[in-house]
Parts: structure tokens; C-alpha cells; sequence
């Protein structure tokens, strides 16, 4: 059935997304990462409006695409703007608010 | 089930799986970007045909394209950098990545389609900008309008973050 294998493709990318946001350091592919997560759950709600017939998931899959362009647009100016001071983007460089 | 599938499912976790095992951050940008683009057709063959346009425009052309300018602006390509402060993450890392495909496979393997594939295609009426957009600008009015005011104010902060301090020479 396509539509269980199109939940299964969208369930491994995600978990790959997450795997990479486990294992990078650089913020940059950490980013990366979350992008390839979110994707994932696109695939999965645009799966799930094949399968109801119903415009409404492809609505919601639309807003995530509109947030994710929002996160990496802050994310990227604060890789620049950290970087300017650090020299750096790995993240466990950036504990200068650490308690 | 037909080629178009198998060959965008094998062609989507390979370019997945170069995005995150890369060294080079340029090459992992790059596979990224080509993973988008085959998300978008398997989008179009989803019957939402103005999400799969919305993705190669939006994701591999401009989120991509920041991100590519963002690394060589850096020179910032090497993947590992420093030491590892957390050296056990890296270990555990497959195996939990492994666990939440098996957890999201178990929810997802007895999926039963409420409608007949037909009857699900016409009601979609393809996907495109025309059905979408009386879904988005009736029903999710005010989502859209709150997403609309949010990508507006990062946009704000994204300039705002990267301007020099006032006052001050550089």
C-alpha cells in the first residue's frame, strides 16, 4: 500500500533528521538537521490529506513551511552575529549564558 | 505502487542520510537540496501539486541557497570541530534514532485509509494554489495571518541581529 509506505519513507527521515541533530556540533548543520525533521513530518501530513481527501493537512503542512523559513532566517543571523564574536559555530562554544 | 516510488524513497534517504553524515558542510548542504527537490515531486504525486512548486521554490531555492551563502561566507565547511564534550551522545545516538523510527513505524503499520484512493484524489482536486486557497484564507485565516506577522518580525530580528552596533566604528 503507498500510503503506509510513504509513512514509513517520512518516519526514517525523520529519524535520520534526528539522529543528525543528536550527532552534530556544527550550528549550522544542526539547522540542517532540523530542516530535514520537519520535512519529514510534511511528508507525513500531506500522506495523511492523500489518504482523507481533505485540503485541510496540506493547509498545515503550508504553515510549517512558512516556519521553518522564519527559524532559519533568525538562526542563520544568529550563527552570523555569534560568529562575529566567537569565531566559531559550534555550539558548545556558545556557553556564555551558561548558570 | 510503481518505479516513481521506490526510486524517490531510495534517492530521499540517501540524500538524507549524505545531509547528515557528511564532513563537509557544503556537500551536506548540497544533498539537502537535492533531497527538497524529490520531496517536491513525491509532494505532486501526492496530489498536492502547489505545495511540491512551493517546496523547490521555498526550500532547495532560497532556504538552501541562505544556508550555502551562510557557510562560505564563514569558510565554516569542516563538520567536527574541538573536542566532544559529550562523547556518549555520538554512541547513543543511532540507537535512539533507531528506537523513534521503530516507536513512529509501530503507530503508523496498521494505517487503514478511511476513503478508497479515488474518491480521496477527487476530493483533493489536485492540490493546486486554486483548491488550497479558499482552505487558507477562509478556515485558516488566522493562522495564516499570525504566520504572515511571525516571518514578518523574523525577518525584522534577522537584520536587526547582524547590523552593526550603533555609534560604533567597525
Amino acid at each position: 500500500m503507498t500510503y503506509v509506505y510513504y509513512l514509513l519513507l517520512s518516519a526514517l527521515l525523520f529519524a535520520l533528521g534526528a539522529y543528525g541533530a543528536m550527532r552534530r556540533r556544527s550550528v549550522l548543520l544542526l539547522l540542517m538537521s532540523v530542516e530535514l525533521m520537519l520535512n519529514a513530518a510534511n511528508l507525513g501530513l500531506i500522506t495523511f490529506a492523500r489518504a482523507w481527501g481533505s485540503l485541510a493537512a496540506q493547509g498545515a503542512a503550508l504553515l510549517v513551511v512558512a516556519l521553518a523559513a522564519a527559524e532559519v532566517a533568525v538562526g542563520l543571523a544568529l550563527v552570523v552575529a555569534v560568529f562575529r564574536v566567537r569565531e566559531s559555530t559550534t555550539v558548545d562554544d556558545l556557553s556564555e549564558l551558561k548558570g | 505502487m510503481n518505479l516513481f516510488d521506490l526510486v524517490a524513497g531510495v534517492v530521499l534517504l540517501l540524500t538524507g542520510f549524505l545531509a547528515v553524515q557528511s564532513k563537509n558542510a557544503v556537500h551536506a548542504a548540497l544533498s539537502l537540496a537535492a533531497n527538497f527537490i524529490v520531496m517536491g515531486t513525491v509532494f505532486m504525486r501526492l496530489e498536492a501539486r502547489f505545495l511540491g512548486w512551493i517546496e523547490i521554490i521555498v526550500y532547495a531555492g532560497a532556504i538552501m541557497v541562505l544556508f550555502i551563502f551562510v557557510i562560505m561566507l564563514l569558510y565554516d565547511a569542516k563538520a567536527d570541530l574541538g573536542v566532544d564534550p559529550l562523547p556518549w551522545l555520538r554512541l547513543w545516538a543511532p540507537g535512539v534514532a533507531a528506537l523513534l523510527f521503530l516507536g513512529l513505524a509501530w503507530a503508523f503499520f496498521g494505517f487503514k485509509a478511511p476513503l478508497d484512493m479515488a474518491t480521496a484524489k477527487a476530493a483533493l482536486f489536485g492540490g493546486t494554489a486554486h483548491a488550497l486557497g479558499p482552505v487558507l484564507w477562509r478556515d485558516w485565516l488566522y493562522a495564516v495571518l499570525l504566520v504572515a506577522a511571525l516571518l514578518l518580525v523574523a525577518t525584522v530580528a534577522a537584520v536587526a541581529l547582524v547590523k552593526p552596533e550603533g555609534g560604533e566604528e567597525r
